[in-house]
């Protein structure tokens, strides 16, 4: 019906509940967890395929139900970003397994790790804004009851309900950008749209348009004044979600970004991305500055997920071809390293039963895998060399000397340095010799969680050493990007 | 009457959802203010189908009809949240309930 990775998602979450029966007919939660995992597998095996079929341009189906027609439009770009979705939602599903293992519910909580999964494969898949709104959403509420499943803490309950309502203002203001554009061009397929604007004047509405979509999509993708809800929901979501919403569901909103940019706002693009491109540094500073005051591991990461939201719209807004390279390679080195290190912070927690920095001390003695890890994915965020966040900051700053924003580059240099003094506070603490109280009787990590963690940490150190084939790919994805207009004109 | 009219309507109903859920203290009354901001986009949305003269895109129609259903779950997913929230404190204020820091 839709692309083979996303009927395959959808047929396995609505499949979902009768694995949480059979889970809780023989009283085992894991029969939910392997299944979720399995399922996600499968998925981005079936990645492979669609990405033969993309390489050789995009492939748009129709599909046809009743009053209303969806299209989906697979490209280069949404390939490689269903692949991180999917990567990083296995290893989250099979950290789950031992990690949600003691909770009642969780047959539930795989049935909507799924359906977010499947919104946000969906879209990017999507071929049309109105498809997109509608796997967004269902990306959305599945993500709001998420943040709120910890049981017996009253913050979760608190938190979701900021996050609902901040992001549901988004959602309809999103939805009120694109009738805006439905009302100019009578037409919301992206191709569509960007043979309505893309030689055309810039109208009024058009501006509009852009700024009301700006604010919409900027809520999800945590944008300077619009962030608040971030580091409430993302640290009262349980880990695994904490990884999840941090890595990959707000660079869902980025995507949507990129998309409309170079579609829908190209006749307002030189400027719109100046805005961008302000908003960009504003978000990179307080997401680097407020970390510095948090005492808790899960809001500091929160946090520093803001900054790492100002590099990647920094790439967007300087707009060339290098540029988008470094926005989405960001993207998906973000994921693995900002996974990485949420599921290390989880599983400490999980041991230690705080969230607090300081009763972290010496934590490296007891779970020494663990915290290596930890290290690792933390100087990764930082930039360091030989690891693969360094390689796509590269690929920005040296995007942004190339179109002299020399001081775009060197904001994002800066910025990187100051959020060395922050990571590498919570190192110090891991290695300091005398062990906190709560740290007396913990010890290392179930292998469940510690197979996703090394995973993920190996993927970070290859894809630093040979960024080759990554790099390679997120080429091809934002020159299809930013040539979707010439492809359809022929 | 074209549809600059309508459009002005939308964007002060959109104004006083914004307002609504910047001013109200109860958890059900956002809720509302939600709901009157996707009603606005749904608005816009039928008000933009009209732009042949004589003839009415039912792509518009359809599309609300779908976004109807969407703010259906929303609200229910919201209530659900207020619900465990008043089990747990005991009050509908939002003020009441903010240990969280911003």
């Amino acid at each position: 019906m839709f692309a083979l990775p996303l009927d395959l998602l959808l047929l396995f979450t609505a499949l979902s509940p009768l694995a949480g029966i059979l889970a809780a007919r023989m009283r085992r939660n894991a029969i939910s967890g392997v299944y979720s995992a399995a399922a996600l597998a499968a998925a981005a095996v079936s990645i492979y395929p669609v990405y033969q079929g993309a390489s050789a341009g995009a492939v748009s189906s129709i599909v046809n139900v009743g009053a209303f027609t969806s299209y989906m439009r697979v490209d280069m770009l949404a390939v490689a970003m269903s692949a991180v979705f999917l990567m990083l939602g296995v290893a989250a599903a099979v950290y789950s397994i031992s990690y949600m293992s003691k909770e009642r519910g969780s047959p539930l909580y795989y049935s909507l790790l799924l359906s977010m999964i499947s919104g946000m494969v969906g879209v990017v898949y999507s071929g049309d804004l109105f498809t997109l709104f509608v796997f967004w959403e269902m990306m959305c509420i599945s993500s709001y009851v998420l943040v709120a499943f910890s049981r017996g803490s009253g913050d979760s309950v608190e938190a979701a309900f900021k996050y609902l309502v901040m992001s549901g203002a988004g959602s309809a203001t999103i939805l009120l950008g694109i009738s805006l554009l439905y009302g100019m061009s009578g037409t919301l397929s992206f191709e569509g749209l960007a043979l309505a604007f893309g030689r055309s004047e810039p109208s009024l509405w058009i501006y509009v348009a852009s700024i009301v979509s700006l604010v919409g999509f900027g809520v999800k993708a945590a944008v300077v004044p619009l962030h608040t809800w971030l580091p409430d929901a993302h640290s009262a979501a349980p880990s695994p979600i904490s990884a999840l919403l941090s890595g990959v569901v707000i660079e869902a909103g980025v995507y949507a970004l990129c998309r409309l940019c170079f579609t829908a706002f190209l006749p307002v693009q030189s400027q719109w991305l100046p805005i961008v491109m302000v908003l960009s540094v504003v978000t990179m500073v307080v997401g680097n500055v407020m970390p510095l005051l948090q005492g808790d591991v899960k809001r500091l990461l929160a946090y520093s997920s803001i900054g790492h939201m100002g590099y990647i719209l920094a790439g967007l807004s300087i707009g060339t071809q290098l540029a988008l390279t470094g926005t989405f390679l960001h993207i998906f080195n973000h994921a693995l390293m900002k996974g990485a290190a949420f599921l290390c912070v989880g599983a400490i927690i999980y041991r230690i039963g705080s969230r607090q920095i300081g009763d972290m001390s010496g934590i490296a003695r007891r779970m020494p895998i663990t915290a290596t890890a930890l290290a690792i994915s933390l100087f990764a965020l930082i930039g360091m060399p030989p690891l693969n966040g360094f390689i796509s900051e590269l690929t920005i700053v040296t995007a942004a000397f190339q179109s002299d924003l020399v001081w775009l580059g060197i904001a994002v240099i800066l910025n990187s340095v100051l959020s060395a003094s922050y990571y590498l506070r919570v190192i110090r603490v891991m290695l300091q010799p005398t062990a906190s109280e709560a740290v007396q009787g913990a010890k290392e990590a179930p292998w469940l969680m510690l197979l996703p963690i090394c995973a993920l940490v190996g993927m970070i150190v290859i894809f630093g050493l040979w960024p080759d084939p990554v790099m390679d790919l997120m080429q091809r994805s934002a020159a299809g990007l930013i040539t979707l207009l010439s492809q359809v004109t022929g | 009457m074209g549809p600059s009219y309508y459009l002005a309507f939308v964007f002060a109903l959109w104004a006083v959802g914004i307002y609504c859920l910047a001013t109200k203290r109860n958890m059900l009354r956002m809720i509302f203010g939600l709901e009157i901001m996707i009603n606005a986009a749904n608005l816009s949305f039928i008000s933009l189908a009209t732009g042949v003269p004589g003839f009415v895109d039912p792509l518009a129609h359809s599309i609300v009809i779908v976004s109807i259903g969407l703010s259906g779950a929303v609200s229910a997913v919201a209530i659900t949240l207020v619900v465990y929230a008043y089990r747990q404190y005991g009050t509908l204020d939002i003020r009441e309930l903010k240990r969280l820091r911003g």
